[in-house]
């Protein structure tokens, strides 16, 4: 499983930060690759749909996300905001982003 | 007691405890008094808003004679995503003890009296709107933003960033993008999303300067300066009068923003670069406040004050019509041969805004 976050947006446009970070759970511990396709599942991520509800008026500096997952010859995209985080999402998209920099791919 | 059906019917829940009661029994009374207290004093502003009126109708007083007073509340995410969260300090309290939750606290005192003293601004909304803030959002949130209904602050990672209520001019900008929706209501995209953002910087720098009564001169003209670690090589998010050298940092990049129309970048990332071409507009501003010397917030505050405020404006306005409208506003202030509206003039054509 191969999992894509892409951040925008925020208080400040930081290039640094801006820039991808790629997890593949074939090259991480299998405990973290197990904890990793659990919260896939507790999403329901390949059944989300594929953008949440646009920011309300007058709203600002919100982050914006993305996470794409390509597992088993299925590939899928979410986009979500600050604004309409499901925590089942947000914690996915935070373990991928931990184990991406601990993995060198962030 | 019939009351018009504009404000409904006056609930004796809602009438019957006075708010210095509340506030009493928020700060000095029992644990489980002091909760409920906390929790009514919370209460959503329109229920308030109402009590208010009910009192003043029943003693005939107009609403408009309603005296102009701050209505914080500051709330605790306790870490999680979940807004607004838990009450922590309402109006009047004392210090919590709490860093996140005093800088708050102080920082919406200090943008509410920024806009009262200085533009004879109630609140955000101009019609006394109750200013809430949650702290201790999410867990190691880099960011700080506006939901469209209060502001939300993260506790930052420790790492590159510190927590994000402990820049004043931060806090005076997330609520100017408050007073931005409720007057201009620039669209988030491209150049008008520039200038939103910029607008929040303007003001958010001026409260800073105001508390400090620092003269443009004076002024570090930084936004977000003491919210990087030591670890981090750069001192704030933005530097408004010289954008592009805020950080060049191996972890964050380099500053990106451009300080002239010539280096304007077109990008689909950032809703159409808002954050990094406000640093155009935001130059010009210092510009014409170092021009026209002095308190900032007197002239050249005013000028784009007005300019926020003027009805000509459209959501999709650009850097063009906004300078434009600077230019007009600033001789309608200060006199069509006036040093105020030369200063503007040139603020804009050195940054490449050409407005005559």
């Amino acid at each position: 499983m191969r999992i894509e976050v892409r951040t925008e947006g925020g208080l400040a446009y930081f290039p640094g930060l801006s820039k991808p970070v790629i997890v593949d759970s074939a090259q991480l511990a299998p405990a973290d690759a197990a904890e990793l396709e659990r919260r896939v599942e507790d999403a329901h991520f390949f059944t989300l749909q594929a953008k949440y509800s646009e920011p309300p008026r007058g709203a600002a500096d919100y982050r914006r996300y993305t996470i794409t997952i390509e597992d088993a010859g299925r590939r899928h995209s979410v986009q979500y905001t600050d604004l309409d985080a499901a925590p089942e999402l947000d914690s996915l998209r935070r373990l991928a982003t931990e184990l991406a920099h601990k993995q060198g791919g962030g | 007691m019939s009351l018009p059906t504009r404000f409904g019917r006056c609930h004796p829940i809602h009438c019957i405890l006075p708010p210095y009661l509340l506030q009493n029994l928020a700060r000095n009374g029992p644990p489980d008094l002091r909760n409920i207290a906390l929790e009514v004093l919370a209460l959503d502003s329109t229920i308030r808003s109402n009590r208010i009126i009910c009192s003043m109708m029943e003693t005939g007083a107009h609403p408009a004679l309603a005296a102009v007073a701050k209505h914080r509340t500051v709330y605790t995410a306790n870490n999680s995503t979940t807004l607004p969260g838990q009450v922590v300090r309402v109006e009047g309290q004392a210090s919590s003890g709490d860093a996140a939750v005093d800088e708050a606290y102080d920082g919406l005192g200090a943008t509410f009296d920024f806009y009262f003293d200085i533009y004879q601004r109630n609140s955000i909304d101009d019609e006394g709107l109750y200013l809430d803030a949650t702290v201790h959002y999410g867990q190691r949130y880099d960011n700080a933003f506006w939901n469209g209904q209060q502001m939300v602050f993260g506790d930052g990672d420790g790492e590159l960033f510190q927590r994000f209520t402990i820049s004043l001019d931060v806090i005076g900008h997330e609520l100017t993008h408050g007073v931005t929706d409720s007057e201009a209501a620039l669209v988030y995209s491209g150049q008008s999303g520039a200038l939103n953002e910029s607008i929040s910087d303007v003001f958010g720098s001026l409260v800073k300067q105001y508390q400090l009564k620092q003269t443009a001169e004076q002024a570090d003209w930084l936004i977000g300066a003491g919210l990087f670690t030591d670890r981090v090589q750069g001192v704030a998010l933005r530097s408004m009068k010289a954008p592009g050298t805020a950080y060049d940092d191996p972890l964050l990049g380099k500053d990106p923003q451009p300080a002239k129309m010539g280096d304007f970048v077109e990008t689909s990332e950032d809703n159409g670069g808002v954050h990094i071409n406000s640093g155009i507009p935001n130059r010009a501003f210092y510009l014409a406040a170092t021009k026209i010397a002095g308190y900032a917030w007197e002239k050249a505050g005013r000028i784009w004050y007005e300019t926020l405020r003027d009805t000509s404006l459209t959501q999709t306005t650009n850097f063009s019509r906004f300078a434009a409208r600077t230019v007009i506003n600033a001789g309608h202030l200060y006199g069509t041969s006036s040093a105020e509206r030369q200063a503007v003039i040139e603020a804009w054509n050195e940054v490449e805004v050409r407005v005559v």
